[in-house]
């Protein structure tokens, strides 16, 4: 288990098993390496090192600094309705405790904090926070690593990386390396809603039908920076794209930007969508 | 709208080649084994010929069978093509890095630029851009950025390379 979630790696090939076997154990080492760097629950992950220390440039490792830029390129395009500071809100919504060993984490945060607050440098790959705040990267970290298992993977006939529902699908047998990929219902958990087919491509759903909050009704693990409520015009955002980072981050985006944002949102990346209402009516964006 | 597109799929592989060209410069001697291998092989055998798959679902049409025929009439018959229609691989790289780009070409026209892997330890920045401008001038040689010369340098050899394949002998 990583990052909360299952993650199951399936391989096809014909190729040696010892290679397969070495690939597979670093497609799992990414894995480790961006929860490492990523989490929000471990007081000692790289993330959280780096936000205990405001008004200084830190430098920190490609495995945070790569998510972390992507979060916030989604944040500055969506105006920050996409928002990777909104970590302290999430934490005081009860999503706050280690998923091992149920640590619970309280952490110090400005309440006027807004991805601005946070300055990276390029040249020499430092983060400088403006505020104290807590980053959450929920959003883009396990795309990341989802990236970064199936690119160990690329050498391989067929192969599906699948950390919790949000996966990668692909490999080298262009012919035969088309996917079926169920979409969950958002109401009966043992039924598809809608099937796709993928290759080489990532899939990423956020959905309201999970992770709901201990403390406040009505809120789910996706949260708005702002209003500091889970919205409500969607109970589940499906993103098809070329890399998982991608998909994930669009999916969390458009979860959060309703309904005419996110059809506009989608499209304007010339991504794949499948969002279903809280009605349970079904919008689809671009051949899916 | 076109470049929006092109934007995040830089950023993102811009961000799995920044993990590897870190462990590649950190282990010089045991750098990726696909990655090397396929900066060696690819020049004479896997990116001489187009990809297969690219040509025929290029057009984002519903019917493919029928609409190859109905595609080739417009073409020019007359004069002589000067590339070949289909997607190239090209690579350009110096000490700190690749960039692998994939040419879409049709009708000797360049359709698409996608820098399909950037293993540079240079920032993308200094390249996100630069397809635009191949497709805008339909040429490898695109304006150089102060200070970041040696990024745009191996990006304009990998487009090089990926019409000098495309070339109708």
């Amino acid at each position: 288990m990583y990052m909360d979630t299952v993650v199951d790696i399936q391989v096809v090939t014909e190729q040696p098993q010892h290679l397969v076997e070495a690939s597979i154990d670093r497609a799992f080492a990414a894995f480790r390496k961006v929860e490492d760097a990523c989490s929000r629950f471990s007081q000692d992950s790289e993330l959280m090192i780096a936000c205990r220390r405001i008004a200084a440039p830190v430098p920190v490792s490609s495995y945070l600094f790569e998510p972390l830029r992507f979060a916030l390129e989604i944040a500055e395009w969506t105006n920050g309705v996409f928002d990777p500071t909104v970590g302290k809100t999430m934490e005081e919504c009860g999503f706050n405790r280690h998923y091992l060993s149920g640590e619970v984490i309280e952490s110090f945060a400005d309440a006027s904090v807004t991805y601005r607050d946070i300055v990276m440098d390029e040249h020499n790959r430092t983060l400088y926070l403006k505020k104290p705040m807590v980053i959450d990267l929920g959003a883009v970290a396990k795309g990341f690593a989802i990236d970064l298992a199936s690119r160990e993977l690329q050498r391989f006939e067929r192969f599906v990386v699948n950390a919790g529902g949000d996966l990668y699908a692909g490999g080298s047998d262009e012919r035969r390396n088309v996917w079926k990929i169920g979409i969950q219902h958002p109401e009966r958990a043992e039924q598809n809603i809608h099937i796709v087919e993928i290759t080489n491509e990532a899939i990423c759903t956020s959905g309201s039908y999970e992770r709901k909050s201990s403390v406040t009704d009505g809120v789910h693990h996706i949260i708005h920076p702002r209003t500091k409520r889970s919205p409500n015009d969607w109970v589940s955002c499906t993103v098809i794209a070329p890399f998982a980072m991608m998909a994930d981050a669009f999916s969390t985006a458009a979860f959060l930007l309703g309904e005419e944002g996110s059809k506009a949102l989608i499209e304007q990346a010339e991504l794949k969508g499948i969002l279903i209402s809280s009605q349970l009516q079904i919008m689809k964006i671009g051949e899916v | 709208m076109a470049k929006m597109n092109k934007k995040w799929v830089v950023l993102c592989s811009a961000a799995l080649g920044a993990i590897y060209a870190a462990e590649y410069f950190a282990t010089e001697a045991q750098a990726l084994p696909h990655n090397s291998e396929r900066s060696q092989l690819s020049i004479p055998s896997e990116a001489s010929s187009p990809i297969n798959s690219a040509a025929p679902t290029l057009p984002p049409v519903n019917n493919v069978a029928p609409s190859s025929p109905a595609e080739s009439a417009p073409t020019p018959s007359s004069s002589k093509k000067m590339y070949n229609d289909g997607s190239y691989i090209g690579i350009g790289s110096n000490r700190r890095g690749s960039i692998e780009v994939t040419v879409t070409i049709q009708h000797d026209k360049i359709t698409d630029v996608e820098i399909s892997r950037f293993a540079m330890h240079y920032s993308d920045r200094d390249v996100v851009g630069l397809p635009d401008e191949v497709l805008q001038k339909q040429s490898a040689q695109v304006d150089n950025v102060s200070g970041a010369t040696y990024s745009v340098r191996a990006f304009e050899d990998a487009v090089q390379e990926a019409l000098s394949q495309a070339k109708n002998a």
